[in-house]
């Protein structure tokens, strides 16, 4: 916090100091305290800089966001704004043939257009903020899906950009931290130390009493989604840079948690109140609560619940403790004589508030004890050489996903049988982003084994890379990322032999000819569009009476599916076969087909046999392609306990894995074997 | 109550425009089948935008009904799995939405929490309690009579219309004519003049919460009994087709002024949207980028007029 003393006095004069940076500090040390008992290497110099790394994106989007809170509007394109200036600089680099700096001005100049949109649109025709901006979330991101079809990923930037994200200045200070503090410092003298600061703040108090006292409403406005658009752009480069590839779905979800990062900061969603050292202090609870939480290996869904607890709590004391005071201004929303029912039931919430987070705590601590004695007592008896039960950190994709959670089971089952502790974390969606972050806690942290489902393959290598330097074993699974990045990838099947068999069974039901449609993930998702090109140029090679007739998304959302589905049916009447290529799609796009009862219609796909029993028992969905996920889990666990034990090296050509007996490894990959198809005949077998 | 607003006009006008496209490029669109699975598949989100609507009217907002909408979803699964009858479960998965409603409502109104923040964090939450219970789990082998309330397919519609018919008819009636309604109305107007001339204010806010909390669970029962199975992250992003609606349709966001009416057109032009431009054959890569600059036309088209002489508000 640069300036904080000197701004506390400027404060005084303009706006009343907001208390919420008091409660949210005291919150902060006591956060800082506790994950320092309870978490591995978290109060270290390396870790406090790895955290920093990782918020500088989301930093910049809350930077941009609190002057416009503060006049009372909000900005919700600023996520979708990354994407679509990460997408237009690598459009600019890779097909243009721009130089890097001349394709960052191209970046920057749509977000100041897009910026500018948002100006006129809230400024000049004076249409509400939050359906402006809801409306330009919805058409940036979507021109970004449109500049890449949702499949072109830009990569292979030159390392002298990728600095700019990944590298350090003497040695520990990662490269993007400074240009965060320069956007920093610039609008905290524009916000704090500035005429036009002051009218902001006016105007957040209330426009038509700004516009009386002479202020240019309409062009201060303007100006603040006008730098919004210019910082939400430099985000988007810097994410670039950080992750090696541009694609569509940059930033994604952004916008909620930097607004949060603000008001968490004591800025006021009613504007006229909040300062820019508030919203630092926000970002540091933030990125503090989900690192710490990694760090204590607990589980992220955890972050999501504090996160809301700490939001209310903090906001909620602000409220209590101001209530007595009278404020510096009259504001419609907030009683001036408070009843003593209503400080009643405030006390009421301060002390649940607190309960909860005290309780909380108390699991935590709870819940790490009983490992360290148990830890100890399998140390002694089981793992027989090299002290301590071995680590293993294992990644998924995204955590909530059923393909994931099926592959956990046999993670857990290998883990238990071979006294190893898993540690199972990840991002809750497809968010590659997120998964740098993980990892660089589990770095911190020191696990033995780091086993990655990659979802961008250049954005997590660096990382991975340096993992392997600081003596961690590193396999991949599912996804792979460079083969020099990691030691093996547990191979479950390739996209090409997916991409086959999935064709080849098209084929075989619609009897050489007909049209089928696709049914993918989201439009941007990088497998699926793998395998789409793969059963593009399978049908173009083995089945030239094959029509693909169309591709539509479903977001991995079975009701969206559904709907796909219909329409598709409609649209494309020759369709007699929908391949629904995401696990939810296949029983969204069965279900389609059964309530249209079109029996003429075939459904196929990648999915799960659990949920598609009931739709393949009564012959709506004809085969189910898929690879055993749950010994996925258990030959990845297997790989990195016996590669950590030594019973395995890079150049083997053979694995020795518990029940699945000796599976075949060509060039440092483990083949789990052929797909699996699942039918009536035999789905019942499996249970996952 | 005003005839009808100008917002509600042009967004008529475009759906009129839309339809007229469609009529000329794509006549199957208009199909009886195709018409009636865009009803049953906008059923759920115009019966949360009532809920909505009455939230926004009263100048608050609720961002978290997708999260309440996954919760109620699960919830109306694992009663029913329980065996308790159909029309209970219904009413079981409107109290739960409601309770979560209420906990919105009593941090906004009692303890004067700003919104918008009340319900980031609850929709935060919520969703990630949801996710670290059911673990992704989806709630499988639900009961024979739970697809179509134990009703069929063909018959689940007219009931579906009837329900929706009574709630847009029941919401409208009641905002413009009982003195509850009326009370939100006064209350999104002018917290300070509604209160002195004697609406309990607070009362009018924790309610309006409680009843969106209650009409979204209702949304997530008709919305889960369309399939046998409910997957448990349902709802992602449901909030902002949601608040579209309400806000395309005429609702103005600092409260006050607004109809379900309004609401109505809302969802149905945000719902013919989607599958338009799949009927015209648009490229599914350009279509949120359409569907994003329709709505800013139809919303820019209502602000741009001669001499706007307005105080303006800030949301």
């Amino acid at each position: 916090m640069p300036d904080e003393g000197r701004r506390s006095r400027l404060s005084r004069v303009s706006v009343p100091l907001s208390r919420n940076e008091g409660i949210l500090l005291i919150a902060l040390v006591a956060q800082i305290a506790l994950f320092s008992l309870i978490a591995k290497n978290f109060a270290t110099v390396g870790s406090f800089f790895e955290i920093s790394r990782l918020s500088v994106e989301l930093g910049l989007l809350a930077v941009a966001l609190t002057p416009i809170i503060i006049t009372g509007g909000i900005d919700l394109s600023v996520g979708a704004m990354m994407g679509l200036s990460a997408v237009l600089f690598g459009l600019a680099w890779r097909d243009w043939g721009l130089p890097i700096p001349a394709a960052a001005m191209v970046s920057l100049l749509a977000g100041g257009i897009g910026g500018g949109l948002n100006a006129v649109l809230v400024a000049r025709l004076g249409i509400p903020p939050l359906i402006v901006t809801l409306g330009t979330l919805s058409l940036f991101r979507g021109i970004a899906e449109g500049i890449t079809h949702g499949a072109t990923n830009y990569t292979g930037f030159p390392p002298a950009f990728l600095q700019l994200g990944q590298g350090y200045l003497w040695g520990v200070i990662p490269a993007q931290l400074p240009v965060f503090a320069v956007v920093f410092a610039a609008y905290a003298v524009l916000l704090h130390r500035s005429v036009i600061g002051r009218a902001l703040y006016a105007i957040g108090f209330g426009a038509a009493g700004a516009r009386f006292a002479g202020i240019p409403v309409v062009r201060r406005l303007g100006l603040v989604y006008l730098l919004s658009g210019l910082v939400s752009s430099l985000a988007g480069i810097i994410y670039v840079a950080h992750l090696g590839q541009a694609r569509s779905d940059a930033g994604g979800g952004y916008e909620l948690d930097a607004i949060t990062a603000v008001v968490l900061g004591g800025t006021s969603v009613f504007g006229g109140r909040g300062t820019l050292g508030g919203t630092l202090l926000g970002l540091f609870a933030l990125a503090v609560l989900r690192n710490g939480l990694r760090l204590a290996a607990l589980p992220s869904e955890l972050a999501g619940v504090l996160t809301g607890a700490l939001l209310l709590a903090t906001i909620a004391m602000d409220r209590w403790r101001g209530a007595g005071r009278p404020l510096a201004r009259v504001h419609v929303d907030e009683e001036s004589d408070v009843k003593n029912s209503q400080v009643a039931v405030l006390c009421a919430a301060v002390i649940a508030g607190s309960l909860i987070v005290a309780s909380t705590n108390v699991w935590l601590v709870r819940s790490i004890l009983p490992a360290i004695p148990s830890a100890d007592g399998q140390a002694a008896g089981r793992v027989p050489a090299g002290g301590g039960r071995p680590v293993i950190a294992m990644m998924p994709k995204a955590k909530g996903d059923p393909y994931f959670v099926s592959c956990r089971v046999g993670a857990e089952e290998a883990a238990k049988e071979l006294g190893a502790e898993l540690i199972w974390d990840g991002p809750t969606g497809l968010d590659a982003a997120r998964q740098n972050e993980v990892i660089e806690n589990w770095i911190t942290r020191q696990v033995d084994v780091i086993a990655v489902a990659v979802e961008n393959r250049a954005g997590i290598s660096t990382v991975l890379r340096k993992a392997r330097e600081r003596g961690i074993k590193v396999l991949t699974w599912d996804a792979d990322a460079e083969p020099d990045a990691r030691d093996f990838f547990v191979n479950q099947a390739t996209s090409e032999g997916i991409a086959n068999t999935l064709t080849d069974e098209a084929s075989r039901l619609l009897g050489g000819t007909g049209e089928f449609a696709i049914i993918t993930g989201a439009l941007s998702a990088a497998n699926q569009n793998e395998w789409i090109a793969f059963i593009k140029k399978r049908v173009a090679e083995a089945h030239p009476g094959l029509t693909l007739a169309t591709i539509r998304p479903s977001d991995d959302d079975r009701d969206r599916a559904f709907s796909e589905t219909q329409t598709i049916l409609r649209v494309n009447p020759g369709v007699r076969l929908v391949m629904a290529i995401s696990a939810p799609a296949v029983p969204g796009a069965a279900e389609a087909v059964r309530q249209a009862g079109r029996k003429d219609v075939h459904v196929i796909g990648l999915s799960l046999p659990n949920i598609n029993k009931p739709y393949v028992h009564a012959g709506w969905v004809q085969t189910v392609v898929l690879w055993n996920t749950g010994d996925l889990g258990y030959l990845t666990v297997h790989a990195g306990v016996q590669l950590l034990r030594g019973s395995l090296s890079p150049g083997d050509d053979e694995i020795e894995a518990g029940r699945l007996g000796r599976l075949q490894i060509r060039e440092n990959q483990i083949i789990l074997g052929p797909p699996l198809k699942f039918t009536t005949a035999n789905i019942d077998q499996f249970d996952f | 109550m005003r005839s009808i607003g100008r917002r509600e006009a042009s967004v008529l006008a475009a759906i009129a425009a839309l339809a007229l496209v469609l009529a000329a490029a794509a006549p199957g669109f208009f199909a009886r089948d195709n018409l009636g699975d865009l009803f049953l598949a906008n059923v759920p989100v115009l019966i949360a935008a009532l809920g909505m609507t009455l939230v926004i009217l009263t100048g608050h907002i609720d961002i978290s009904v997708g999260s309440v909408f996954a919760i109620c979803a699960v919830a109306s699964g694992l009663l029913a799995k329980a065996g308790v009858p159909m029309p209970l479960v219904a009413l079981g998965a409107c109290a739960i939405g409601g309770l979560l409603g209420a906990l919105n409502g009593a941090f906004v109104a009692y303890l004067r929490i700003p919104s918008i923040v009340v319900t980031l964090a609850t929709m935060v939450a919520l969703r990630d309690a949801l996710r670290w219970t059911t673990g992704g789990a989806w709630v499988q082998e639900l009961p024979a009579g739970f697809q179509w309330l134990g009703t069929t397919q063909s018959v689940y519609p007219v009931l579906v219309a009837g329900l929706v018919i009574i709630l847009q008819v029941a919401v409208s009636w009641g905002l413009r004519n009982l003195a509850a309604g009326r009370a939100v109305y006064a209350t999104g107007s002018s917290v300070d003049a509604a209160r002195l001339a004697g609406v309990r204010t607070s009362l009018v806010t924790f309610s309006v919460f409680v009843a969106a909390g209650a009409f979204t669970g209702l949304a997530a029962v008709v919305n889960s009994v369309r399939f046998s199975q409910i997957p448990s992250n349902t709802g992602i992003g449901l909030e902002l087709n949601v608040i579209a609606a309400v806000v395309v349709g005429g609702t103005l966001i600092t409260g006050g002024r607004g109809t379900p009416a309004g609401t109505l057109l809302g969802v149905v032009l945000l719902g013919m949207i989607g599958p338009a431009l799949t009927f015209m054959g648009v490229s599914p890569y350009w279509e949120r980028a359409i569907q994003g600059g329709i709505i800013l036309t139809a919303v820019a088209v209502d602000a741009v007029r001669p001499h706007v002489m307005r105080v303006r508000s800030y949301a």
